[in-house]
């Protein structure tokens, strides 16, 4: 037993896999982290995951190219983004109660849009294996070649390398350019901002927007990038598990890093030791992740600062 | 004079009173109605009539004395999770984990089902609806002592709780239960039916289940005829009581009282002498004991064992059952008739008219989004929202225990903010 856990530790495929996994979620989680700042709860990346899923899906079908399932997948997060921010900043709504309702409206709405795209048009329902065309893994020249590391790390779907050029590209916008200023003064002090002629609503649209932008292309890379296919409520809490992330990265791009990697950690290891035949039950190695995430939040995580108007809705008059 | 003039402004406020009452019932309805239009884009786009596919819709839901029990089956467990979503979300409690409570209900009171099999009904049907709501409230207790305690997000903890609580669930129903001492502690607490192959539980006895209409109607002596009798049981009563109970205790009580005075403002709460980590536990133990037995009367009323999704949805479904209420218990009743109809007729639809039975979601996402968007947006004519105003001032203490509660933010405001 102890060599054939050693055996997937050592293995590069094992790691490769975690890289991958990690992916969906900090492509989310670096989408949210912009709107949080902003002072929008994005609870509702689950649902902008899964519109991206069948978003991405539905524009691979139709345009026969992966370029154009990722164009479908982003405006169709994007989608509903642009309903939570009306529900979250026009209307000034419970932004969870919002994302409930938008996340549960995403998974009638991406199985109704997969029924009718893909289903028998006689019989009404889904009869064939749905295969559409999906991602190729994109090896990078010079650095791909080298040994272990380059199969780990520069051999992966093209997805996977924004998602982590993500990280630092979302800490330079946030940190060091006007609009990320822009952004984080909307989420602690937004009247403040407003005062020195900052546009508070037309920063919020735009952060969700892009939220659901990046929400998207991770649904995208779960249905074109690790299947060419969709299945119903196939994003299965990881927009929940990318917000736990940005909690536990404690808003900070690098802090989230970690976390989506350490989740995507529990998820390899709960698929390789699935196939082991050791004597823990299969189903405990399910809600590995789930537990390894809920554990770390308690045990690990200490006070963690929310974005001041973090939840709160921007009235001028409420000053 | 001044008589006069007293009693023309009581009228005034009664009038205005009947019209906000109605207000909260108006919404709802207008919200509902605007989904179902909205949604029928999609029966269009599906090459189907909207209107028949709604006819088949309300059919499959109200036709046949069949179709109308599949409707009461549908709603009891909603309403306990809507119940629980409820009383937490006034007291700042937002108990999204209300499905692995169910669960957790569910699992405790087969297990009394298939355990206890010589206990008498009038001792073993309390004693299993008991073990649903202690199981349920135990696993509410964690992420309630994890807010109260230490200041955790229990959107968070719950919703991750969720995912663990099914897979528990999923290992148990494929362990063999054993009855007795003597046996290892896991085939103790095992689910499965030994003498069958699938992950299932063994019925539970005849005298765990939920006497039926049926049952009723033998015992005075009379003949059933109709088959769907058998699914009316009491469990359906059980719910609605629930739901009274529930509503004395919200707003007659002054457990009740704290509750919601927590919810509002945990901060204002304390200065006003209330014990907030106390009510908070107290809240969580409360919603997670409904949850429970949400789970238990659907396998004491209706399916009478567990097996592999046997009940999935039932406990997010509480959400939306209970904002379209407007987080009323007797709200609540109402609008999981509406999701109770909609689940249903939603087979019927799908035969009848092709439309998918996934378009459900979308008519229950529309008509929550529009209830709470309706709640926030002053819908009533502006005349009587001036008069309001005005009046506002002097009912404000005690408007603001019933408008919307302050859940999903922290306990004690920004300083004590942990996850």
């Amino acid at each position: 037993m102890f060599s054939q856990l050693l055996e997937i530790f050592t293995s590069v495929a094992f790691y490769a896999a975690v890289i991958r996994l990690t992916a969906p979620l900090l492509l989310s989680a670096m989408g949210g982290l912009v709107a949080e700042r902003s002072g929008i709860i994005t609870f509702g990346m689950e649902g902008m995951m899964l519109m991206g899923a069948i978003g991405a899906a539905v524009g691979s079908y139709y345009t026969q190219s992966v370029l154009g399932g990722l164009v479908f997948a982003m405006l169709a997060g994007m989608f509903l983004a642009f309903l939570y921010g009306i529900m979250c900043v026009t209307v000034g709504a419970n932004q969870v109660v919002s994302a409930v309702a938008l996340n549960l409206g995403a998974l009638g709405l991406s199985s109704t849009i997969f029924a009718l795209v893909f289903s028998n048009k006689a019989l009404g329902v889904v009869t064939e294996v749905v295969s559409v065309p999906s991602m190729r893994p994109v090896k990078i020249p010079l650095l791909g070649d080298i040994p272990i590391l380059g199969d780990i790390l520069f051999n992966q779907l093209p997805l996977v390398y924004i998602a982590f050029l993500a990280v630092p590209a979302v800490w330079f916008v946030l940190y060091r350019t006007t609009i990320g200023l822009k952004i984080r003064s909307v989420g602690e002090h937004p009247h403040a901002a407003d005062t020195v002629g900052i546009s508070v609503v037309r920063v919020r649209y735009l952060s969700v927007l892009f939220t659901g932008l990046m929400a998207g292309l991770a649904g995208a890379l779960l249905s074109i990038g690790m299947l060419n296919t969709f299945q119903e409520n196939m994003s299965a809490g990881r927009g929940f598990i990318a917000y736990t992330a940005i909690v536990f990265g404690k808003w900070e791009p690098f802090g989230i890093l970690l976390g989506t990697l350490l989740f995507g950690l529990a998820d390899a290891i709960q698929l390789r030791i699935q196939a082991l035949n050791l004597p823990i039950p299969y189903q405990f190695w399910v809600a590995f992740p789930y537990i390894v995430t809920l554990l770390a939040l308690v045990l690990f995580v200490g006070k963690a600062t929310w974005p001041a108007a973090s939840g709160q809705p921007f009235k001028r008059e409420s000053k | 004079m001044l008589r006069l003039q007293e009693s023309t402004n009581r009228w005034e406020i009664l009038y205005r009173r009947f019209l906000e009452r109605s207000f909260n019932i108006l919404i709802p309805l207008g919200a509902i109605l605007a989904a179902f239009v909205i949604s029928s884009a999609l029966i269009v786009a599906r090459g189907a009539n909207p209107l028949s596919a709604y006819a088949a819709l309300f059919a499959g839901a109200f036709g046949s004395s069949n179709a109308l029990a599949n409707t009461v089956t549908r709603m009891v467990p909603i309403i306990m999770t809507g119940l629980a979503v409820t009383y937490g979300y006034r007291s700042g409690f937002f108990n999204i984990g209300a499905e692995g409570q169910l669960f957790m209900g569910a699992m405790a009171t087969t297990w009394m089902g298939i355990t206890l099999t010589g206990w008498p009904a009038w001792l073993l049907i309390p004693a299993s609806l008991l073990a649903g709501a202690l199981a349920g409230s135990l696993w509410a207790l964690i992420p309630g002592y994890l807010k109260a305690k230490r200041g955790f997000n229990e959107v968070l903890t719950t919703l991750l709780l969720n995912y663990i609580t099914i897979q528990l669930f999923e290992f148990l129903i494929r362990v063999d239960h054993a009855v007795g001492l003597g046996h290892p502690f896991l085939a103790w607490i095992g689910l499965k039916d030994p003498t069958q192959p699938f992950p299932k539980s063994a019925y539970i006895t005849e005298a765990a289940r939920m006497p039926s209409l049926t049952s009723l109607l033998t015992w005075l002596g009379g003949t059933a005829e109709d088959p769907a009798f058998q699914r009316f049981t009491l469990a359906a009563v059980v719910a609605v009581l629930a739901a009274v109970v529930i509503y004395i205790l919200l707003f007659k009580t002054t457990t009740g009282y704290r509750a919601r005075a927590v919810g509002v403002n945990p901060r204002a709460a304390q200065y006003m002498g209330i014990n907030v980590v106390r009510t908070t536990i107290t809240t969580a133990l409360i919603s997670g004991a409904l949850a429970g037995m949400a789970g238990s009367l659907e396998i004491m009323g209706f399916q009478h064992r567990v097996i592999q999704n046997f009940l999935v949805g039932a406990g997010y479904d509480g959400i939306p059952v209970a904002l379209i209420g407007q987080l009323n218990p007797l709200g609540v009743l109402l609008s999981a008739l509406f999701f109770g109809a909609l689940r249903a007729g939603a087979n019927r639809m799908q035969i009848v008219s092709g439309a998918p039975v996934s378009i459900i979601y979308v008519i229950q996402s529309l008509a929550i989004l529009f209830a709470i968007a309706g709640t926030v947006i002053d819908l009533r004519p502006r005349r009587l929202k001036q008069a309001e105003i005005e009046e506002a001032k002097r009912l404000e203490a005690e408007l603001a225990l019933q408008s919307s509660p302050a859940t999903g933010t922290d306990i004690l405001g920004e300083e004590a903010r942990h996850v």
